[in-house]
């Protein structure tokens, strides 16, 4: 049948194009090729050194700004004062003990999520009503704002670390769970089978085949729930940091801002982008470097 | 073994007489229609979802919980429907939706420059490099002070906060996505003579598609918890320059929680949980299902 079919198909026609030379193909003038770069090239083409120019040139910027228009202290403080209230309050000031305060409590938060998340996250790997219970919790909870259980948070636990350790929890809990299981879900079957050939079972399982193979979400989990974590605790602190006492990061900003001591509030903000870098490219890079990349997992 | 040859272990052979009983039990039957309906898997959530329910109002109910600690859910639904019906609830939640686009698009739109900036020239790539490296661990909320100061109290305030939440991770996971564009790809686009804003719209931006998307997720998700957060911490200073409908839903909660209404707390964070929920898993999902997914970028 097919074949009839083909037969009646009209043959294509093949254009055959006329032939051509060109003889003249331009100024094909290629310059030079290779040559040696000049040093102002060579020192342009490190990356920490255009990224610091850029750097100084937005620094710069600001100071001509403020100074030039004269713009008013309360509104954008210089750089430079802004610097002197950082360095104010870090030898003069009480900044240090208020970093410590806020860092304190978000490893206690962060650390007493990721244990939940594991529980949790145990309980969905060895039971389809523990995986049908997560993926029910998560969908619920991870879409809500954990800084709008603050104030219920607050009634139950009242002012203090405790309700801002709870909100923390539940900031980074469902994050991590969520990739977590994911991850373990997609744990390649050749995997699960080594270790079950290796005589492995229940949590030793869990630990040495499941964990290792679903890493790089696991750290994705975490680096999300320490994203959030992070963006709760100072909106917690700038809202309600000032009742726990001693305050952190979140209250010495909202402090600056009602004392209109606005380069205080440029101080504390520094500070804020400080931590944040150290634990993304430090910590998180270093627990990187050791782990997904080494394991050739990641680059 | 640095001396010698490897040592061959030869072990003693032994024969298994018995196997045990290996017995197979059956191996295929119907299942019943118990456990028919028990495989259902939207069956079996909502199971769960009703017996949390359930355990909740008997852990107010039988344990006299008061009801400032932790209200009834029947009281909670209540509280519900009366915001909705009396409340002008609709319309607040109106309200914060409508400031978070507000943000949400220009910040879209902030990072679009960036990265167009940022792939046609290497100044613009640095620029952005540095700017995203120093701007997205600092989150959005903390700017609130200074927002209020430059722009007064108001939703301005609370859209200069939005767009800083969104524009760097949106433009971060842009760039990344851009610079992982393979280079037949980018020779594809070249070959049809595409370039300038064609190239990166009809080439770049499609390749790229799936981490424009998780930017854009992340964008929607500090957008999100930075808008209730903004509300309920100045919402209630904004509500009273503008009229107490102006609020969001950030300040429905807040302010029931001012007033000892905890009823009206947890329905004011249902409406946020629905909300969310809405926007991710409708949204987003069906943005995904029309494009990476039927692109086949994506395994489902």
């Amino acid at each position: 049948m097919s074949s009839v079919a083909k037969s009646d198909r009209a043959v294509p026609e093949i254009t055959v194009r006329p032939e051509f030379v060109v003889d003249d193909i331009g100024e094909a003038a290629i310059g030079d090729v290779a040559r040696p770069l000049s040093l102002a090239e060579r020192i342009w083409d490190i990356n920490a050194v255009r990224k610091g120019a850029i750097l100084l040139g937005l620094v710069v910027l600001w100071q001509a700004y403020t100074v030039l228009f004269d713009v008013e202290p309360l509104m954008f403080p210089t750089f430079t004062s802004s610097a002197e209230a950082l360095w104010n309050a870090l030898v003069h000031g009480d900044l240090l003990s208020k970093i410590w305060f806020s860092v304190k409590v978000l490893a206690y938060g962060y650390s007493a999520g990721l244990a939940i998340a594991a529980v949790l996250v145990l309980w969905a790997t060895a039971s389809r009503i523990g995986s049908d219970f997560l993926a029910t919790v998560t969908a619920m909870f991870n879409p809500l704002p954990a800084i709008a259980l603050l104030p219920l948070a607050m009634l139950w636990f009242g002012l203090g670390t405790a309700s801002l350790v709870f909100v923390l929890i539940h900031s980074v809990l469902w994050a991590v769970a969520l990739s977590t299981h994911q991850g373990f879900m997609a744990v390649s079957e050749p995997l699960r089978m080594i270790g079950r050939n290796y005589g492995l079972t229940g949590i030793r399982y869990v630990i040495k085949i499941l964990i290792p193979a679903a890493f790089p979400s696991i750290l994705t989990g975490m680096k999300i729930g320490w994203a959030f974590a992070w963006r709760t605790l100072i909106g917690a602190e700038l809202v309600f940091g000032a009742s726990s006492g001693s305050g952190g990061l979140g209250w010495f900003i909202f402090e600056g801002s009602q004392n209109l001591e606005t380069a205080d509030v440029f101080a504390g903000l520094f500070t804020v982008i400080v931590i944040g870098l150290v634990v993304e490219n430090v910590i998180f890079r270093n627990v990187e470097m050791r782990t997904i990349v080494r394991w050739g997992m990641s680059r | 073994m640095p001396d010698g040859g490897a040592q061959l272990y030869i072990r003693p052979e032994y024969e298994a007489s018995a196997i045990g009983a290996a017995d197979h039990g059956d191996v295929a039957r119907t299942l019943s229609l118990f456990e028919r309906i028990r495989n259902i898997n939207a069956i079996r959530k909502l199971s769960i979802l009703v017996g949390l329910v359930v355990l909740w109002e008997l852990y107010t109910r039988l344990g006299d919980i008061s009801e400032l600690i932790l209200p009834p859910f029947s009281a909670t639904g209540a509280a519900l429907l009366q915001a909705l019906w009396d409340e002008n609830l609709i319309v607040m939640i109106g309200n914060s939706i409508s400031v978070l686009l507000m943000g949400y698009v220009i910040g879209i739109v902030i990072a679009t420059v960036l990265t167009t900036l940022a792939v046609t020239s290497r100044f613009g790539s640095d620029l952005l490099g540095t700017l995203t490296a120093m701007l997205n661990p600092l989150p959005a909320i903390a700017l609130l002070p200074m927002a209020l100061l430059w722009f007064g109290l108001g939703a301005d305030a609370i859209v200069f906060t939005l767009l800083h939440s969104v524009v760097w991770p949106v433009a971060l996971n842009t760039h990344t996505g851009f610079l992982g564009v393979s280079d037949t790809q980018r020779m594809v686009g070249k070959n049809y003579g595409l370039r300038g804003l064609s190239y990166v719209a009809k080439i770049l931006i499609p390749a790229a598609f799936p981490s424009i998307l998780t930017g854009l997720r992340i964008g929607w998700a500090y957008a999100w918890r930075t808008l209730i957060a903004a509300e309920l911490v100045f919402g209630g200073s904004i509500a009273d320059t503008q009229g107490t409908s102006s609020g969001g839903l950030g300040w429905f909660i807040f302010a029931n929680q001012m007033d000892l209404q905890i009823p009206h707390v947890f329905a004011g964070l249902f409406s946020v949980i629905v909300v969310g929920v809405l926007v991710e898993n409708v949204v987003f999902r069906k943005i995904e299902e029309h494009t990476v997914a039927r692109w086949g970028m994506q395994i489902q």
